[in-house]
């Protein structure tokens, strides 16, 4: 019987090697879909196709036009906005596309037709939602968080997938930017390519932007926050059963005291926790990640001031203990006969 | 008359060596850790005390593991085998003497001899400890190093602070455990002979 127990406590300590292993599993699955990222712009069905069509013209900077009855051509700037970096796209997730998968065969003819101009763009669930391939990533929950958050409520819905995750150059973060805070800093600058840029947000709304950094002025060491800390961490509703929160609050309902993250049961305990020890681990491994550069801990946010205190008490009371026990031995001075 | 035997195998010791080490650390950064705030680095800046805590925990378990297969492999294992039938009279008997007799002049119930490693409260506290705490420390630990295996949410609370906190509960226990470990450990021949017999293997006694 004893055996069997030992065999099951043996067991108990396979379990975190276990998951080591499928850490290390994890990272290598990433670097494979990297390495085959990479080699998108030559393995792409598409990708002459693309060439040869779109992005003759969307895929640089300085285009030319030729007037097919005079012969007349002449070079112009692409608009920034009508650009696509042929680089970024073939090391997105989407690199294996044709540009008529998602953009209508009016694109087809140039100039486009004005109608075009109308089209709405695939929004992420359009092929994403309700598939079971795409399940772990939960796009319906993440859809029904954005429904609900400010950024759909109050821009009667101008506010799309797109503003934050142009899906030509999309990529999960982490892949993009390797280590915890590196993640957080290309976090924070999806928020403030619009909330840093009046001119951008105005394509949403006519509200008048706030800037960002006087508005965070009462943060003690701003600088400090801001790299360490998403936007979202604050600015969206607490929901750890998915990897980001979608739900963006109003900014009166934003985190705004010490205690929230500082405190026990942080709000940063269940989101920044948990996606930038994964994410980091993911990109340095184990030891690196893991180990030495655990950036996911919060000061403060373990402490139960009540589970604290009572500890403490507990071991003030055992040395009490302890040292009266202590004090009779010395003023008795028993006759040991403990081995006897 | 001097009757020494030998009490503790070499790699009982040296696993014993390893594992204070490591506790020690695990304590001062565990500490370090909990009662840290910006202002104020506990004994141990907060992101070193992190890493070294990560170290120490990852070793403790090595350490534990090859504990584990010591005591399955060789017969340091019977010393945690206990037997329920009258146990209660047992820790009874010993923790009266440790109240009571001990200042009495009063025979041990229960003497360490080379048949008998541990007194019934010992042996139920290091049965306790090494097969209950430091486990679960263990797993609270590891988890916290992987929260996103860690349950969302428990009686309506976050998984990963629920597991945070009984992490930090076992913590304590574990400090607790080596306070009394520690003071027992003086009650021996003399206040340092146990000490002794844990560095050279031989116990003494009369």
């Amino acid at each position: 019987m004893g055996n069997r127990f030992f065999r099951h406590l043996i067991l108990c300590f396979f379990v975190p090697v276990a998951l080591t292993s499928a850490a290390t599993a994890m990272q290598q699955q990433e670097e494979t879909i990297v390495e085959e990222k990479q080699k998108g712009l030559e393995f792409s069905l598409y990708a002459e196709d693309n060439e040869q069509n779109c992005l003759r013209c969307h895929g640089k900077l300085v285009f030319s036009i030729t007037d097919t009855v005079s012969g007349l051509s002449r070079k112009e700037l692409m608009a920034e906005h009508n650009f696509i970096s042929p680089d970024a796209f073939y090391n997105s997730v989407h690199w294996s596309f044709s540009c008529l998968d998602c953009h209508s065969d009016g694109f087809k003819s140039f100039p486009h037709a004005i109608e075009t101009r109308f089209e709405t763009g695939w929004g992420c669930l359009d092929c994403h939602g309700y598939d079971p391939t795409y399940a772990q990533y939960q796009f319906e929950e993440i859809d029904a968080e954005y429904q609900r958050s400010i950024h759909h409520t109050a821009t009667d819905g101008a506010f799309t997938c797109w503003q934050c995750h142009d899906a030509h150059y999309y990529n999960p973060l982490a892949r993009e930017s390797g280590s915890g805070r590196k993640n957080i800093l290309k976090s924070n600058e999806m928020c403030l390519h619009c909330h840093g840029n009046p001119d951008i947000i105005g394509l949403v709304t006519e509200k008048e932007l706030t800037m960002v950094l006087p508005r965070h002025e009462w943060l003690p060491d701003p600088d400090r926050h801001l790299a360490a800390v998403r936007c979202i961490d604050c600015h969206t509703r607490m929901n750890d059963s998915i990897l980001v929160a979608h739900e963006v609050m109003s900014a009166d309902s934003a985190v705004n005291t010490c205690v929230d993250c500082h405190s026990q049961n942080s709000i940063l305990m269940g989101t920044l926790y948990k996606y930038v020890s994964k994410e980091t681990r993911d990109q340095k491994g184990f030891v690196n990640g893991v180990i030495f550069s655990n950036d996911s801990y919060v000061i403060g946010a373990n402490r139960s001031k009540f589970i604290s205190l009572t500890g403490m008490i507990i071991i003030a009371l055992v040395l009490l203990i302890a040292g009266v026990h202590t004090a009779i031995r010395i003023i008795i001075k028993p006759v040991k006969k403990y081995y006897e | 008359m001097s009757n020494n035997f030998y009490h503790y195998p070499g790699w009982v010791r040296l696993w014993h060596l390893i594992n204070a080490i490591l506790c020690l650390f695990l304590i001062v950064t565990g500490f370090s850790m909990l009662y840290s705030d910006p202002e104020n680095a506990l004994v141990v800046k907060f992101q070193r005390a992190v890493a070294i805590h990560n170290v120490c925990g990852v070793l403790l378990t090595i350490s534990y593991t090859l504990f584990l297969f010591g005591n399955l492999f060789t017969p340091n294992g019977r010393n945690y085998l206990i037997s329920l039938k009258g146990l209660g009279t047992r820790l009874w008997k010993q923790g009266y003497f440790y109240a009571f007799g001990y200042f009495k002049g009063e025979k041990a119930p229960f003497p360490v001899g080379s048949d008998r490693k541990f007194n019934p409260l010992q042996q139920v506290s290091y049965i306790g400890v090494m097969y209950l705490v430091l486990p679960m420390l263990f797993i609270t630990g590891w988890a916290l190093m992987f929260p996103e295996f860690i349950l969302k949410k428990f009686l309506g609370l976050s998984g990963i602070f629920l597991t945070d906190q009984f992490h930090v509960v076992l913590g304590f226990l574990v400090v607790v455990f080596l306070f009394i470990h520690i003071y027992v450990s003086t009650m021996g021949k003399s206040m340092v002979s146990n000490f002794r017999s844990i560095v050279t293997g031989w116990q003494e006694s009369h």
